[in-house]
Protein backbone atom coordinates (compact mmCIF):
# COMPACT_ATOMS: atom_id res chain seq x y z
CA UNK A 1 0.00 0.00 0.00
CA UNK A 2 1.45 3.53 -0.88
CA UNK A 3 1.84 5.94 1.61
CA UNK A 4 -0.66 8.25 -0.20
CA UNK A 5 -3.50 5.48 -0.07
CA UNK A 6 -2.77 4.66 3.81
CA UNK A 7 -3.40 8.52 4.30
CA UNK A 8 -6.60 8.75 2.42
CA UNK A 9 -7.76 5.56 3.91
CA UNK A 10 -6.95 7.30 7.27
CA UNK A 11 -8.76 10.13 6.32
CA UNK A 12 -11.85 8.10 4.90
CA UNK A 13 -12.00 5.80 8.39
CA UNK A 14 -12.15 9.04 10.62
CA UNK A 15 -14.87 10.46 9.00
CA UNK A 16 -16.77 7.57 9.25
CA UNK A 17 -15.83 7.31 12.86
CA UNK A 18 -16.38 10.25 13.55
CA UNK A 19 -19.70 10.97 16.41
CA UNK A 20 -20.46 14.19 14.62
CA UNK A 21 -20.04 13.02 11.35
CA UNK A 22 -22.95 10.11 12.55
CA UNK A 23 -25.25 12.46 13.67
CA UNK A 24 -25.42 14.50 10.80
CA UNK A 25 -25.97 12.12 8.48
CA UNK A 26 -28.61 10.41 10.72
CA UNK A 27 -30.39 13.96 11.47
CA UNK A 28 -29.62 14.53 7.13
CA UNK A 29 -31.65 11.69 6.50
CA UNK A 30 -34.43 11.24 8.39
CA UNK A 31 -35.45 14.84 8.04
CA UNK A 32 -35.24 15.12 4.42
CA UNK A 33 -37.73 12.59 4.48
CA UNK A 34 -39.35 14.13 6.59
CA UNK A 35 -39.53 17.69 5.36
CA UNK A 36 -40.01 16.40 1.86
CA UNK A 37 -43.43 14.67 3.02
CA UNK A 38 -44.27 17.86 4.54
CA UNK A 39 -43.21 19.60 1.62
CA UNK A 40 -46.20 17.76 -0.40
CA UNK A 41 -48.56 18.22 2.21
CA UNK A 42 -47.78 21.84 3.62
CA UNK A 43 -47.29 22.99 -0.44
CA UNK A 44 -44.09 23.94 0.76
CA UNK A 45 -41.56 24.10 -2.54
CA UNK A 46 -39.21 26.32 -2.79
CA UNK A 47 -39.32 27.20 -6.53
CA UNK A 48 -42.11 26.05 -9.23
CA UNK A 49 -40.71 25.17 -12.55
CA UNK A 50 -43.16 25.90 -15.68
CA UNK A 51 -41.87 23.05 -18.51
CA UNK A 52 -43.75 23.75 -21.38
CA UNK A 53 -41.62 27.90 -21.09
CA UNK A 54 -38.79 27.19 -18.93
CA UNK A 55 -40.07 29.49 -16.38
CA UNK A 56 -38.49 29.59 -12.95
CA UNK A 57 -40.26 30.91 -10.18
CA UNK A 58 -39.61 31.26 -6.20
CA UNK A 59 -42.09 29.24 -3.95
CA UNK A 60 -44.76 26.83 -4.74
CA UNK A 61 -47.27 28.72 -7.25
CA UNK A 62 -50.33 28.36 -9.54
CA UNK A 63 -50.03 27.19 -13.40
CA UNK A 64 -50.38 30.29 -15.89
CA UNK A 65 -53.01 30.52 -18.52
CA UNK A 66 -51.40 28.98 -21.70
CA UNK A 67 -48.13 28.08 -20.16
CA UNK A 68 -48.93 24.73 -19.31
CA UNK A 69 -48.77 22.17 -16.35
CA UNK A 70 -46.84 23.10 -13.74
CA UNK A 71 -43.60 21.09 -11.69
CA UNK A 72 -43.23 21.31 -8.02
CA UNK A 73 -41.06 18.16 -7.56
CA UNK A 74 -37.93 19.73 -7.87
CA UNK A 75 -38.55 22.48 -5.55
CA UNK A 76 -39.78 20.16 -2.88
CA UNK A 77 -36.56 18.44 -3.15
CA UNK A 78 -35.04 21.56 -2.56
CA UNK A 79 -36.94 22.54 0.19
CA UNK A 80 -36.26 19.23 2.07
CA UNK A 81 -32.42 19.18 1.03
CA UNK A 82 -31.59 22.27 2.77
CA UNK A 83 -33.99 21.86 5.59
CA UNK A 84 -32.42 18.84 6.52
CA UNK A 85 -28.96 19.94 5.75
CA UNK A 86 -29.32 22.90 8.29
CA UNK A 87 -31.10 20.61 10.77
CA UNK A 88 -28.19 18.04 10.77
CA UNK A 89 -25.69 20.95 11.38
CA UNK A 90 -27.37 22.08 14.05
CA UNK A 91 -27.49 18.44 15.59
CA UNK A 92 -24.07 18.52 15.41
CA UNK A 93 -24.03 20.74 18.42
CA UNK A 94 -26.06 18.85 20.15
CA UNK A 95 -24.18 16.27 22.70
CA UNK A 96 -23.39 12.95 21.42
CA UNK A 97 -25.11 11.70 24.51
CA UNK A 98 -28.51 13.16 23.40
CA UNK A 99 -27.97 12.41 19.41
CA UNK A 100 -26.67 8.86 20.09
CA UNK A 101 -30.25 8.60 21.56
CA UNK A 102 -31.74 8.73 18.39
CA UNK A 103 -33.09 5.20 17.73
CA UNK A 104 -31.12 3.92 14.54
CA UNK A 105 -34.63 1.77 13.50
CA UNK A 106 -36.11 5.30 12.66
CA UNK A 107 -33.86 4.87 9.21
CA UNK A 108 -36.37 2.03 7.83
CA UNK A 109 -39.43 2.94 10.10
CA UNK A 110 -40.02 6.57 8.65
CA UNK A 111 -39.25 5.63 5.12
CA UNK A 112 -42.22 2.99 5.10
CA UNK A 113 -44.13 5.28 7.49
CA UNK A 114 -44.30 7.99 4.14
CA UNK A 115 -45.46 5.00 1.52
CA UNK A 116 -49.07 5.32 2.71
CA UNK A 117 -48.96 8.98 3.04
CA UNK A 118 -48.08 9.38 -0.71
CA UNK A 119 -50.36 6.91 -1.46
CA UNK A 120 -53.39 9.30 0.10
CA UNK A 121 -51.77 12.36 -1.14
CA UNK A 122 -52.19 11.00 -5.08
CA UNK A 123 -56.00 9.35 -4.41
CA UNK A 124 -58.43 11.51 -6.29
CA UNK A 125 -59.75 14.03 -3.93
CA UNK B 1 -19.32 29.00 -34.66
CA UNK B 2 -23.17 27.96 -33.17
CA UNK B 3 -23.17 23.66 -32.60
CA UNK B 4 -26.75 22.15 -31.51
CA UNK B 5 -26.66 18.72 -31.13
CA UNK B 6 -30.34 19.05 -32.95
CA UNK B 7 -28.60 19.49 -36.48
CA UNK B 8 -27.52 15.90 -35.98
CA UNK B 9 -30.55 14.22 -34.08
CA UNK B 10 -34.00 14.92 -33.80
CA UNK B 11 -35.31 16.32 -30.78
CA UNK B 12 -37.43 12.63 -30.05
CA UNK B 13 -33.77 11.09 -30.53
CA UNK B 14 -32.04 13.01 -28.06
CA UNK B 15 -34.60 12.34 -25.53
CA UNK B 16 -34.80 8.51 -26.48
CA UNK B 17 -31.02 7.95 -26.13
CA UNK B 18 -31.33 10.03 -22.43
CA UNK B 19 -34.04 7.73 -21.39
CA UNK B 20 -32.08 4.29 -22.80
CA UNK B 21 -29.29 5.69 -20.50
CA UNK B 22 -30.95 6.60 -17.64
CA UNK B 23 -32.68 2.86 -17.85
CA UNK B 24 -29.07 1.69 -18.19
CA UNK B 25 -27.89 3.20 -15.23
CA UNK B 26 -30.81 2.09 -13.63
CA UNK B 27 -30.14 -1.64 -14.25
CA UNK B 28 -26.49 -1.38 -12.83
CA UNK B 29 -27.84 0.04 -9.82
CA UNK B 30 -30.94 -2.59 -9.60
CA UNK B 31 -28.29 -5.63 -9.91
CA UNK B 32 -25.79 -3.91 -7.56
CA UNK B 33 -28.49 -3.29 -4.94
CA UNK B 34 -30.11 -6.33 -5.25
CA UNK B 35 -26.47 -7.97 -5.10
CA UNK B 36 -25.87 -6.27 -1.77
CA UNK B 37 -29.40 -6.91 -0.22
CA UNK B 38 -29.67 -10.88 -0.47
CA UNK B 39 -26.10 -10.63 0.68
CA UNK B 40 -26.99 -8.86 4.01
CA UNK B 41 -30.63 -11.36 4.36
CA UNK B 42 -28.69 -14.63 3.32
CA UNK B 43 -25.25 -14.24 4.22
CA UNK B 44 -22.96 -17.68 3.38
CA UNK B 45 -21.33 -18.73 6.27
CA UNK B 46 -19.09 -21.13 4.49
CA UNK B 47 -17.37 -19.71 0.89
CA UNK B 48 -18.78 -20.36 -2.12
CA UNK B 49 -19.56 -23.32 -3.92
CA UNK B 50 -20.69 -23.51 -7.48
CA UNK B 51 -24.08 -23.23 -6.87
CA UNK B 52 -25.37 -20.19 -8.43
CA UNK B 53 -27.63 -18.70 -5.52
CA UNK B 54 -25.17 -19.44 -3.06
CA UNK B 55 -22.46 -17.16 -5.58
CA UNK B 56 -25.06 -14.77 -5.66
CA UNK B 57 -25.43 -14.19 -1.81
CA UNK B 58 -21.27 -14.20 -1.57
CA UNK B 59 -20.78 -10.53 -2.49
CA UNK B 60 -18.64 -7.88 0.00
CA UNK B 61 -21.03 -5.65 0.29
CA UNK B 62 -19.42 -2.83 1.96
CA UNK B 63 -17.82 -2.94 -1.34
CA UNK B 64 -20.97 -1.57 -3.02
CA UNK B 65 -21.87 0.83 -1.16
CA UNK B 66 -20.29 3.94 -3.02
CA UNK B 67 -20.58 2.74 -6.34
CA UNK B 68 -24.55 2.21 -5.47
CA UNK B 69 -24.67 5.84 -3.66
CA UNK B 70 -22.88 7.21 -6.98
CA UNK B 71 -25.54 5.22 -9.58
CA UNK B 72 -28.43 5.84 -7.65
CA UNK B 73 -27.49 9.62 -7.84
CA UNK B 74 -26.52 9.51 -11.66
CA UNK B 75 -29.87 7.57 -12.19
CA UNK B 76 -31.69 10.17 -10.35
CA UNK B 77 -29.91 13.20 -12.09
CA UNK B 78 -30.70 11.81 -15.40
CA UNK B 79 -34.62 10.66 -13.93
CA UNK B 80 -35.00 14.49 -13.25
CA UNK B 81 -33.64 15.78 -16.66
CA UNK B 82 -35.78 13.38 -18.41
CA UNK B 83 -39.40 13.82 -15.67
CA UNK B 84 -39.12 17.88 -18.03
CA UNK B 85 -40.21 16.46 -20.99
CA UNK B 86 -42.34 13.76 -19.48
CA UNK B 87 -44.00 16.23 -18.29
CA UNK B 88 -45.14 17.89 -21.11
CA UNK B 89 -44.76 14.88 -24.13
CA UNK B 90 -46.00 11.90 -22.10
CA UNK B 91 -48.16 12.84 -19.14
CA UNK B 92 -50.48 15.14 -20.85
CA UNK B 93 -51.45 12.70 -23.61
CA UNK B 94 -51.47 10.12 -20.73
CA UNK B 95 -54.19 12.43 -19.24
CA UNK B 96 -56.45 12.87 -22.36
CA UNK B 97 -56.31 9.27 -22.53
CA UNK B 98 -57.10 8.18 -18.90
CA UNK B 99 -54.07 6.48 -17.81
CA UNK B 100 -54.60 7.77 -14.37
CA UNK B 101 -53.19 4.73 -12.38
CA UNK B 102 -50.04 4.67 -14.82
CA UNK B 103 -49.75 8.51 -14.06
CA UNK B 104 -49.99 8.01 -10.09
CA UNK B 105 -47.75 5.15 -9.94
CA UNK B 106 -45.31 7.50 -11.87
CA UNK B 107 -46.13 9.88 -8.94
CA UNK B 108 -44.98 7.62 -6.50
CA UNK B 109 -41.73 6.46 -8.21
CA UNK B 110 -40.77 10.22 -8.14
CA UNK B 111 -41.62 10.07 -4.08
CA UNK B 112 -40.11 7.16 -3.96
CA UNK B 113 -36.89 7.81 -5.13
CA UNK B 114 -36.40 10.87 -3.61
CA UNK B 115 -36.97 8.86 -0.23
CA UNK B 116 -34.44 6.52 -1.72
CA UNK B 117 -31.93 9.55 -2.28
CA UNK B 118 -32.44 11.13 0.69
CA UNK B 119 -31.21 7.93 2.96
CA UNK B 120 -27.89 7.83 1.04
CA UNK B 121 -25.79 9.65 3.21
CA UNK B 122 -27.37 7.04 5.84
CA UNK B 123 -26.64 4.17 4.12
CA UNK B 124 -23.31 5.16 2.98
CA UNK B 125 -22.24 5.91 6.54
CA UNK B 126 -24.00 1.91 7.57
CA UNK B 127 -22.15 0.09 5.15
CA UNK B 128 -18.71 2.26 5.90
CA UNK B 129 -19.18 1.79 9.24
CA UNK B 130 -18.10 -2.16 10.42
CA UNK B 131 -19.47 -1.51 14.50
CA UNK B 132 -21.65 -4.19 14.70
CA UNK B 133 -24.66 -2.01 16.50
CA UNK B 134 -25.44 -0.61 12.78
CA UNK B 135 -25.61 -4.78 11.57
CA UNK B 136 -29.54 -4.48 11.88
CA UNK B 137 -30.37 -1.17 10.95
CA UNK B 138 -27.57 -1.22 7.70
CA UNK B 139 -29.60 -5.10 6.53
CA UNK B 140 -33.09 -3.25 6.68
CA UNK B 141 -31.87 0.03 5.33
CA UNK B 142 -30.39 -2.05 2.39
CA UNK B 143 -33.62 -4.10 1.70
CA UNK B 144 -35.63 -1.16 1.68
CA UNK B 145 -33.34 0.47 -0.68
CA UNK B 146 -33.57 -2.66 -2.98
CA UNK B 147 -37.12 -2.53 -2.53
CA UNK B 148 -37.54 1.12 -3.47
CA UNK B 149 -35.38 0.47 -6.49
CA UNK B 150 -37.19 -2.62 -7.84
CA UNK B 151 -40.65 -0.28 -7.48
CA UNK B 152 -38.74 2.24 -9.70
CA UNK B 153 -37.75 0.66 -12.20
CA UNK B 154 -40.39 -1.69 -12.81
CA UNK B 155 -43.39 1.64 -12.71
CA UNK B 156 -40.46 3.38 -15.41
CA UNK B 157 -40.35 0.44 -17.29
CA UNK B 158 -44.56 0.41 -17.47
CA UNK B 159 -44.92 4.19 -18.29
CA UNK B 160 -42.66 3.60 -21.19
CA UNK B 161 -44.36 0.86 -21.92
CA UNK B 162 -47.53 2.38 -22.25
CA UNK B 163 -46.12 5.61 -23.93
CA UNK B 164 -42.63 5.90 -25.05
CA UNK B 165 -40.86 9.01 -26.72
CA UNK B 166 -41.56 9.52 -30.48
CA UNK B 167 -44.53 7.14 -29.60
Amino acid sequence: MSANTAVSSKKKNSIVTSPKFRTFVLVFSLSAIVLYVLGILLGLASFTYHPATGRLEWGQTMPRRNEGPVMYWYGWILTAFIGASIMGFLATLIPETVTRRIPLALLWIIPLLTLPVFVNSLLPK
Amino acid sequence: MDFSIFDYISVTTFWSILFIVHALFAVTLLGALTHQAVSVLMPVRQPATANFVTRFRAVQGAGYATAICVLWVITFLLGAWIYIKYRVAIRIPLERAGFWKTQGFFDMKEHVVSVGLALLPAYWFLWKNKSPEYDHVRKWVTVLLAALCWFAFLVGHVVNNTRGFGS
